[in-house]
């Protein structure tokens, strides 16, 4: 895979906020970078210089340069030897490596091999919008929250108890990506009928490079084995989901290449999120009080107005698309008349942003109920043992 | 053999590492048990010596180690080695121990403070096992105690010491506090333990700890002012060890009470927290205090002894009750919660009268204090409180406080409310419960947060125990019959999972004949989720009514084992193959 000038720039694809403001901003059709800047900038610590968007090449990231195994010091018994076999781990098996993942212990690399080629076997037989039956929960980005996420399940229920829909983004940011992501994919593989799992613009070979889940496996297993076995899952993970064909679910939003949802269907999804098109758009696209479509700061996606949502919504014969991509601090947002809702799953985000998160409880009727939940307290997160300072400091 | 051991050992000690010299510490102590005399005198004894005058630090701290432990069993007399410090005991000490404590003495004065701080930590234990080692003779004015360990304290204890040597003084006068202690009892019950000393003589070993310890508590005193809030802080923390160590020397207390009232009004909120966490222990001490105010001279001329037992003295508990108003009204919520767990322990020492005048209106404000944190220690300890003033009074002060926080915004806290509710049934008893608090129980079936609906579930069938099958028949399945029947899946899974839990402590004609109804009726939820933990309850009550297995629950099972949905299948499987292995080995049995 190689780099080529029109990669949009790693720097403003970082996601962004809805800002406060942006609801009330007034909509005008023409759109200007100095709208978006004054709309999207500011509120969260990415504020990319908009001049770099688009254009510029995602620099030094291309996957050659991915080292085999570094020197890097090898966490734990992990570095067992790779070569082991995707043994036919029963379901008990299963349950005691969720088990251990609940209890945030990453498994050894043989394991996460085996679980990875189980995961495919289920995941190829998705489709791109994947039918999903109510009820469910629907959850926004995790971004490696591991705590958080055992926190939304205090708060939404336990898989298998209640069924989720989980919109992507597990990894990066957080300082568990390895552990989120292995839970969520060991739930699905154990119950794949109560948990759906589709792809964010962070199941990315490139993005994890530069956001952190490449770094953590190479820190927690010392070699990026891991890594491997993770981001070929990625390329299996559904683009979209449609819940009792009512409610359109996606990671990011819509694509001016996209009007029907059998057009998502016809994707060829087993590949790295492209830079543009129609499956980079899914992951990357942002709604905006606009008419028609923006160009988007991230560099990457579209902005998309409430005409744009009703059209969608109209033509495929749904309700409500629901959504994820943007922190929002209140941890939810309807948008366009309540044709869009924005679900976010990350309590203070990134450990500083001071958001509370959501999930969005759907039940067997599609009645909505967003359960709000705050990051978790400090003496859940077992919290890794801080040495205490050296004698000489007292 | 052993003492090839012990030389790798030594070179250990000297390392760098803190973890690797402390295990090869105790590695070196397990090798020196096993180690006969003479060795022991030899290689142990002459390695902790060389150690203690190795140039380099680090071999010095693990002489600071390991002399307390090894001192009993040095050699006391002179003539293995003559003193180098040409101090002379009278109290008999001599040889090894004394060059060792003149060692110890050294390392109390060494110019690096990691080496005095280490030094510090172990002069307590050191002093401990000295007066163990060699009696009462230690405490003469010429002894060893007098003319060297309590000089040592009072050197550590100086203020040109770093605040990290300085923090080990309230624990070691807790050693010195225990030592005379234990002397003092010795003497005390000289009859019994054969440990005969004449009337004269016991006489003058209770004037020489008296002496000590009024060397002593000046220093313990002055730690209260200390600049450093760390060395406060300490002192706070271990104030319940200091007041029990004293607490039996007459007259202590008279000076250490005053102390710990200044620690309870210290400018930060983080030493009156650990000073309030003691406050019980401290006046559960049961000494006799003057009370507060009192100016008559707490030292008279014969060190307080004679006014011991003075008329004018009350009860420590009685003295510190006065405080709780106080600290009721501290600016920091973590003092007040720090007060609400332990101030109603205090009601056992006052009795019912003092309770009611001293303790009940401060803890009746605590109970409406702004911090969620401070009303919730006070209603989990208020059993205490329950048990000497009765309930009747409590209850119509505890229920609006209870009320109010199952309400919390915080989930944590209406959990934490839940996790006491069986405890508060038992306390106020069935009437009162069926009353006031049913309807909150069942209500808690139906939050919107997942942990608070299992544990409303869990905490019914706490309270069905308690409160026996007749009147959960009557009072929680009708309510539970509600929930199954509400339009979330969340709530008709939660009130299974309810069911299930009461059925395994009802009698078995309630789990047959009421309960297990209820659940199969359940197996037909249009919800899989809801189903399959219809079949996990059935495997969880399936063995105390075999009599129904094969009429009511396999039926039921079998059809959920062809369910569309697979979880269903699986755990319906789980459950049967479950009961039928129970019932298999029932019945070889």
């Amino acid at each position: 895979m190689s780099t080529t000038s029109d990669v949009p720039s790693l720097a403003s694809m970082a996601d962004s906020v809805i800002s406060s403001s942006s609801s009330s901003s007034s909509s005008s059709s023409s759109l200007l970078w100095g709208d978006v800047v004054q709309q999207t900038a500011g509120a969260l610590a990415h504020p990319s210089p908009i001049a770099g968007g688009l254009g510029v090449g995602g620099g030094g990231v291309g996957l050659a340069g991915v080292p085999p195994s570094s020197s890097q010091h090898v966490a734990t018994t992990n570095a067992s030897s790779s070569s082991s076999s995707s043994s036919s781990s029963s379901s008990s098996s299963l349950d005691s490596q969720i088990e251990r993942l609940r209890r945030c212990e990453y498994l050894r690399e043989c394991e996460v091999k085996a679980l990875c080629l189980r995961a495919r076997e289920i995941l190829v037989d998705e489709g791109n919008v994947q039918r999903v039956d109510a009820p469910v929960t629907i959850c926004g980005d995790i971004h490696g929250q591991f705590y958080d996420l055992v926190e939304l399940f205090k708060v939404g229920g336990e898989c298998p108890d209640a069924n989720y829909l989980f919109l992507g983004d597990f990894v990066d940011r957080g300082y568990y990506s390895v552990e989120t992501f292995l839970l969520l994919l060991a739930l699905k593989v154990r119950y794949p009928d109560r948990i759906t799992l589709i792809r964010g613009n962070h199941e990315s070979r490139q993005i994890t490079q530069v956001y952190g889940f490449y770094d953590e496996c190479l820190r927690k297993y010392g070699s990026v084995n891991v890594w491997r076995y993770c981001t070929e899952i990625f390329d299996y993970l559904s683009l979209s989901a449609i819940i009792e064909d009512r409610i359109f679910t996606v990671h990011g939003g819509l694509s001016p290449s996209i009007n029907t949802l059998d057009q998502i269907r016809v994707i060829d999804r087993k590949q790295e999120v492209p830079h543009d098109g129609a499956m980079c758009d899914l992951m990357w696209s942002d709604p905006e009080e606009i008419d028609g479509w923006g160009l988007s700061p991230r560099g990457a996606g579209y902005l998309f107005g409430g005409d744009v949502v009703a059209m969608f919504n109209e033509r495929n014969d749904i309700d409500l698309i629901a959504r994820a991509h943007q922190l929002v601090m209140e941890g939810h947002r309807s948008m366009f008349n309540d044709a869009l809702v924005t679900v976010w799953s990350a309590p203070n985000y990134c450990y500083r942003c001071g958001n509370v998160a959501s999930i969005l409880e759907l039940d067997e009727n599609l009645n909505k109920s967003f359960k709000i939940f705050d990051a978790a307290p400090n003496e859940a997160r077992g919290a890794p043992v801080k040495n205490p300072p050296p004698d000489y400091f007292l | 053999m052993t003492s090839s051991l012990l030389h790798p050992l030594e070179l250990l000690l000297a390392v760098e590492e803190n973890v690797v010299r402390e295990k090869a510490a105790s590695s070196a102590i397990s090798i020196g048990e096993k180690m006969d005399d003479d060795d022991y005198q030899l290689e142990f004894v002459g390695m902790i010596s060389r150690l203690a005058t190795k140039e380099w630090f680090t071999a010095r701290i693990s002489a600071c180690v390991l002399i307390p432990g090894a001192f009993p069993r040095m050699s006391s007399s002179s003539s293995s080695s003559s003193s180098s410090s040409g101090i002379v005991y009278n109290d008999g000490i001599g040889g090894m121990r004394m060059a060792h404590i003149a060692h110890f003495a050294n390392l109390c004065r060494d110019d690096a403070p990691m080496v005095r701080r280490i030094a510090s930590r172990n002069l307590g234990p050191l002093l401990e096992t000295v007066v163990e080692t060699i009696g009462p003779s230690c405490l003469d004015t010429g002894g060893v105690v007098s003319t060297t360990l309590l000089d040592l304290y009072e050197y550590l204890a100086g203020g040109d010491q770093p605040d990290s040597v300085r923090l080990h003084i309230a624990q070691n006068c807790v050693h010195l506090g225990q030592a005379m202690t234990r002397v003092k009892g010795s003497l005390d019950g000289a009859g019994e333990e054969g440990l005969v000393l004449p009337g004269r003589e016991g006489e003058n070993t209770l004037t020489r700890i008296n002496v000590i310890v009024r060397r002593v508590l000046p220093l313990i005193v002055a730690t209260i002012d200390d600049r450093s809030w760390r060395v406060r802080w300490t002192a706070a923390s271990k104030f319940a060890l200091v007041a029990h160590a004293f607490s039996k020397l007459d007259g202590s207390m008279d000076e250490l009470v005053p102390a710990y009232e200044k620690l309870l009004q210290d400018p930060e909120a983080e030493v009156r927290t650990a000073a309030t966490y003691n406050f019980s222990e401290v006046a559960k001490t049961g000494a006799m205090v003057y009370p507060p105010g009192w100016t008559g001279g707490v030292l008279g001329g014969d060190g307080g002894r004679v006014g011991y037992s003075d008329a004018r003295r009350i009860p420590v508990a009685l003295r510190l009750v006065q405080r709780v108003a106080q600290l009721t009204e501290d600016d920091s919520e973590n003092v007040r919660a720090a007060l609400a767990m332990v101030a109603t322990d205090l009601a056992q020492v006052l009795g019912r009268d003092a309770t009611l005048t001293h303790l009940l209106p401060p803890m009746l404000l605590l109970l409406r204090d702004s911090t969620s944190e401070v009303r919730l220690n006070i209603i989990s300890s208020l059993s205490l409180l329950n048990d000497v003033i009765g309930t009747e009074l409590l209850t119509q002060s505890l229920l609006p406080a209870i009320l109010d926080l199952a309400d919390d915004g915080k989930w944590r806290i209406r959990l934490s409310v839940i996790e006491r509710i069986p405890l508060l049934a038992k306390q106020l008893g069935k009437e009162f419960f069926t009353d006031r608090l049913l309807t909150l129980c069942v209500g808690w079936l139906g939050d919107d947060i997942s942990s608070i609906r299992e544990a409303a579930a869990k905490n019914l069938k706490d309270i069905a125990a308690l409160l026996g099958s007749e009147w959960s028949v009557q009072n929680l399945l009708p309510r539970v019959k509600q929930v199954m029947e509400h339009q979330s899946y969340l709530r008709r899974m939660n009130a299974v999972r309810a069911l299930s839990l009461m059925a395994t402590v009802m009698d078995t004609h309630t789990a047959q004949w009421e309960i297990l109804p209820m659940l199969l009726e359940m197996h037909c939820d249009p919800v899989p989720n809801v189903r399959f933990n219809v079949a996990k309850g059935l495997g969880m009550i399936g063995p105390m009514l075999q009599t129904s297995y094969e009429g009511q629950i396999l039926p039921i099972l079998t059809l959920m084992m062809e369910d569309p949905d697979r979880d269903v299948r699986y755990f319906a499987t789980q459950a049967n193959d479950t009961l039928r292995a129970f019932f298999d080995k029932l019945n070889k049995n």
